[in-house]
Order: C-alpha cells, then sequence, then structure tokens
C-alpha cells in the first residue's frame, strides 16, 4: 500500500521562482527542454466596480506550473478562482505581474491553439451535433475538413462517446453533454489543459466517473492541468499539487503537495487526512 | 475505458407523420366548404355568387390559355424581388442595430413607426414616385417586410450568448468565423420567423399595390375581372392564390423548418 506522508506545507514563496516538480516526477524530452509549463508572477487584478472604487480580486499571486503535471486551484466562492483561470487563458489581462506560458511571455506568445479552456458550463453550441460540436475546436485554423472530423471522430472515441457522434446536445444527458466538452477541449491536443469546475454540475458518481476518465487521459496524453474547484475532495483525488486562496484579495495561503498514489479513493484514511486538512484551510 | 455507459440517450420522438385520418379530416373539411358554397349558389345570380362547376370553367379556361401562370409568375416574381432586396437590406442591418448597443439605442424608435405605416400609404407614394411599373409592387413589398425581418434579426442578435463568444475567443476564432459560427445560427430561427411572416404580408400587400399601380399580375387581372364583372374568375385567382400560399406553406416552408432547426427539441418546435 501506499506509505502514508504528512501531508507538505509549503509557503508560497518558496516556490515563486524554483518550483519543484510535482509528487510525479516530469518525464521525456519535452519536460526536460521546459519544465515549467506556466509560470505567474506577481499578478494583481482589480475591477471597477460600480460604486467608482476599484475592488481587488488577485494580490500578488505567483505560482509556477511544471509540464505534465495536475494543479488545482482551491477556494471558496467569489474569491478569484475564475479571474486567475481567465488571466492564465489570455482571455483577462492582469492588471499588474506577468504570466509565462513555455517561458514565453504572455504577450510574446502565439501558440494558443495548444492551450485549452474548459468551462464550467458545457457550452455545447445547440444547434451542432456531438461530432460537429467536438471540431468546432479546430475550426478557428484552417485544418481541411475531413482532418477535422477524423480528429473529432477520435476525440469522442477517447472519451468513450462512440456512437453518439451524429446527436444533438438536448438529446444527450448531463454526463455525455460534460464528456462531449471534454473532447472539444482534448481535440486540438493541447499540451495545457485549463478547466473552470468543469464537473461542478454533475452527480456525485458521474463526477468520480469523470474523475477517472481525466486521470485515464492524461496518463495517455501527458497534457499539463490546471484545474479550478471549490471541492475539496476533487482537488485531493485528482491533483499532485493544490493551491489554496484565500477571499478578498485572492491570494495564495498555502501550496499542499499530495503525495498519494493513484487511484486515490476518498474514503481511505491517507485520504481524508488531506481532505480534512485542506477543508481547514478554506 | 468503460465501455458501457452509465449514461442514458433520451430517444428522439420522429418529426410529425403523415397522419391519415387528419388528411382525411382535411378532406372533408373542404368538402363541406364547397358543398355550403354550392347550395348557395344555386339560389344567386351567377355573377353574384357563381357556383363551383362555373369557376371551376373559369379556372380551367385562364390555365390553359397560360393567362394563369403567366400573371402567378409575374406577381411572385415581383413579391420575390421585394423580398429578397428586403433579406438583403433587413438582415444585415437588424445584426448591426442588433450588436451595435449605441446605434440600435439610436434607431429604435423608427422600426415601430415603419411598421404601423399602412401599405396604402406606401402604395401612394410608390405610385407617385414610380408609377404604373414593376417597381411599385416591388417598393410597396420591400417596406413591408424589411422592417419585419429587421425587428426579428435584431431580437436574434441580442439572444446570441456571451459564452459562445467567449468559447471561440478562447479557440482565437477570428472574427468572421465568430459571425458565421455563432451569430448566425443563432439569428437563423428569428430571421426565419420573421421572413415568414413578411411574406405573407408581402403577398398581400403585393395584390393591393397591382390592383392600384400596374397592368399586370394577379391583382391587376383580379380588379379587371371585377370591373367586367366576371364574377368567376375573381372566384377563379382567388382560389389559385389560396392553393399556392398552401403549397408553399406545407411544401416548402414547414419541411424546411423541420429541417434546418431539427436540433430543437420536440416541444419547442411544436
Ligand atoms: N468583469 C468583472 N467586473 C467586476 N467584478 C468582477 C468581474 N469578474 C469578476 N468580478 C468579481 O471578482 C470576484 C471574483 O470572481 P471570480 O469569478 O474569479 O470568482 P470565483 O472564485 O471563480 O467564484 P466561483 O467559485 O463562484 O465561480 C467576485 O467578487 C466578482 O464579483
Ligand atoms: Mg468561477
Amino acid at each position: 500500500m501506499t506509505d502514508i506522508h504528512t501531508p507538505d506545507v509549503h509557503t508560497p514563496d518558496v516556490h515563486t521562482l524554483h518550483p519543484e516538480p510535482g509528487s510525479r516526477p516530469a518525464a521525456g524530452a519535452d519536460a526536460a527542454a521546459s519544465p515549467v509549463a506556466i509560470t505567474v508572477t506577481g499578478i494583481s487584478k482589480w475591477f471597477d466596480s460600480n460604486d467608482g472604487q476599484q475592488l481587488e480580486v488577485l494580490k500578488d499571486i505567483n505560482l509556477a506550473v511544471p509540464a505534465r503535471s495536475i494543479y488545482a486551484i482551491l477556494g471558496a466562492s467569489g474569491c478569484g478562482k475564475s479571474t486567475l483561470l481567465n488571466i492564465i487563458s489570455g482571455i483577462l489581462k492582469p492588471s499588474r505581474g506577468q504570466v509565462c506560458i513555455n517561458g514565453v511571455l504572455a504577450k510574446d506568445f502565439t501558440d494558443w491553439r495548444t492551450i485549452s479552456y474548459m468551462f464550467q458550463e458545457d457550452r455545447l453550441l445547440p444547434w451542432r451535433t456531438a461530432l460537429r460540436n467536438v471540431e468546432f475546436s479546430l475550426e478557428a485554423g484552417s485544418m481541411p475538413r475531413h482532418e477535422r472530423s477524423a480528429r473529432a471522430r477520435d476525440a469522442l472515441q477517447l472519451v468513450g462517446l462512440n456512437g453518439f457522434e451524429d446527436a444533438f446536445p438536448y438529446q444527450l444527458s448531463g454526463g455525455m453533454r460534460s464528456r462531449v466538452a471534454l473532447a472539444r477541449s482534448l481535440v486540438q491536443q493541447p499540451s495545457i489543459l485549463l478547466m473552470d469546475e468543469p464537473f461542478s454540475r454533475l452527480d456525485a458518481q458521474t463526477r468520480s466517473l469523470m474523475h477517472q476518465e481525466l486521470l485515464r487521459i492524461q496518463q495517455l496524453k501527458h497534457m499539463t492541468i490546471v484545474f479550478v474547484t471549490h471541492d475539496v475532495e476533487e482537488s485531493v483525488v485528482l491533483a499532485d499539487r493544490v493551491v489554496v486562496l484565500a477571499p478578498r484579495p485572492g491570494r495564495i495561503r498555502e501550496i499542499v503537495d499530495i503525495n498519494l498514489e493513484r487511484p486515490r479513493d476518498s474514503t481511505r484514511p491517507e485520504v481524508t487526512r488531506y481532505i480534512q486538512r485542506l477543508r481547514a484551510l478554506i | 475505458m468503460p465501455t458501457v455507459l452509465e449514461d442514458k440517450i433520451h430517444v428522439r420522438t420522429p418529426p410529425r407523420q403523415w397522419r391519415f385520418d387528419l388528411v382525411l379530416q382535411r378532406f372533408a373539411l373542404v368538402g363541406i366548404i364547397v358543398a355550403v358554397w354550392w347550395l348557395l349558389s344555386l339560389s344567386m345570380p351567377h355573377f353574384i355568387l357563381p357556383g363551383p362547376p362555373r369557376v371551376f370553367v373559369a379556372l380551367s379556361e385562364l390555365s390553359a390559355s397560360g393567362d394563369l401562370w403567366l400573371n402567378l409568375g409575374i406577381t411572385l416574381g415581383r413579391v420575390g424581388t421585394g423580398f429578397v432586396l428586403a433579406t438583403a437590406i433587413g438582415l444585415p442591418l437588424g445584426i448591426v442595430l442588433g450588436s451595435q448597443r449605441k446605434l440600435g439605442e439610436f434607431f429604435e424608435p423608427i422600426i415601430p413607426v415603419m411598421n404601423t405605416v399602412s401599405s396604402a400609404i406606401w402604395a401612394t407614394f410608390a405610385i407617385i414616385w414610380f408609377g404604373v411599373s414593376n417597381g411599385t409592387t416591388v417598393f410597396v413589398v420591400f417596406m413591408t417586410a424589411m422592417p419585419l425581418i429587421i425587428t426579428n434579426v435584431w431580437q436574434g442578435t441580442r439572444s446570441v450568448n456571451a459564452d459562445f463568444i467567449e468559447l471561440a475567443h478562447t479557440l482565437r476564432m477570428p472574427d468572421w468565423k465568430v459571425m458565421v459560427k455563432i451569430y448566425l445560427p443563432t439569428i437563423l430561427p428569428y430571421f426565419f420567423s420573421g421572413a415568414r411572416l413578411a411574406f405573407g404580408f408581402g403577398w398581400r400587400v403585393s395584390l393591393v399595390a397591382e390592383t392600384l399601380g400596374s397592368s399586370s399580375g394577379v391583382g391587376y387581372r383580379l380588379r379587371q375581372a371585377a370591373d367586367l364583372i366576371q364574377t368567376d374568375h375573381v372566384f377563379a385567382w382567388t382560389i389559385t392564390l389560396v392553393v399556392m400560399m398552401a403549397v408553399l406553406e406545407m411544401g416548402v416552408l414547414r419541411p424546411l423548418e423541420n429541417y434546418l432547426f431539427r436540433w430543437k427539441k420536440e416541444a419547442e418546435n411544436a
């Protein structure tokens, strides 16, 4: 069985510049060439609020995500998790600080299509079949149609949805829709997958099934995953490392390594120990 | 990898089938109307209310001489031209007004005003500007159809889901593709209902325009027949129009709509 660790707790500044790889050692030539997939340095974000004042949502966030690792961003509702993810994905500009992707500053980075963003809602286009929804991710570029369709078929197969290519979203259950959304995020073969509470709307059973799926696919494709959640259990089951955010303004409270082998059964004592520890933090 | 899905597919109900009893009901309805008409016509002079045999003879005469098809074609051509122009201008205008908040707010009052102006007024203007020509009918159809199309497309543009736009943004999709792949499919159902309304109105209005400012077309022939007290011909033209609208609706619009919007839930479609 797994040897039982006490949860390692790091202070954020330790990781700012020299991140250690997570519990799973980064492997392969890719990882050796670029060990850090995402670097977030001194990110702060203010929004103009209605009464003319500025609302500070994020304060001095520093983070380094090694390639091929799974990071969870954990925090209470409204503490700026989505904002942080939006800044990493480049759809939102930080008020201060910078983001580097694969060692390149975000403003010089051009390869955005190697980054996938999976939203909290499935956001399937209702007028497209499952297959055509997955293809959507490939339509920003100029890939020929037959290749798009072949890749989309593969992606649907990967998430276990073969046979449902021609179904419209309204004909699919919540779990299946979420699989289609996952397939759409995977079809462009991203090196980085950003997920904003991707499974929070699913029932417990389906969610844990999707967790297994995600881990299986990550083992297969080795992408870097950063996912946002307010579900402590989810973060412990999936992540190599959990970044706990404190609210108002959002800042890193603690970074916790999860040194457990997978699969992680959330009823096992070593897993619940982590869960309890993290619960105390948020 | 799970081979058995825990999920179940919701079985799709097939599109409405041809129901034999329904067809029978429709025929019965037509039969009753014709029977009542026939009975009434027996007790009236034929120039007030011609009976079905008389009208049928008039109809075959018009059809045999080619008169029917020629004028039907002329009117259809005018309605079609006005309609296509209204779409060509109304669709982009509706999208622009719907997606540019400031412009939309500024021009908003114009649409209800245009919608309330009677077609007879447009027809009067048309005769002043275009005289007795194709232009008159085309103009009246255009002025009637365009506000309807703009209004509907405008509403459609406002209902575009910002989440989908954000999705396209994360994919770094160019703007024109966002227009084609997200705006257009969202607007299409709205456009369709607007266009359908516009086409129906356009038809009715075109007849009025043709009686006033034209020397051909169904409307003109209707007035001519009325002037000559050829009541059987008036009836023949009327029946032709009713049949044509029914064929367009059931043979073209309905199936097209069913196909285009098959992604909607049955409940929404009904
Ligand atoms: N565009 C915006 N303009 C103004 N304030 C914003 C904007 N976006 C987010 N905020 C504010 O920033 C704070 C953090 O929002 P954010 O969506 O990042 O929270 P979150 O941690 O993802 O919450 P949840 O778990 O509920 O999704 C909230 O107080 C929100 O009101
Ligand atoms: Mg959020």
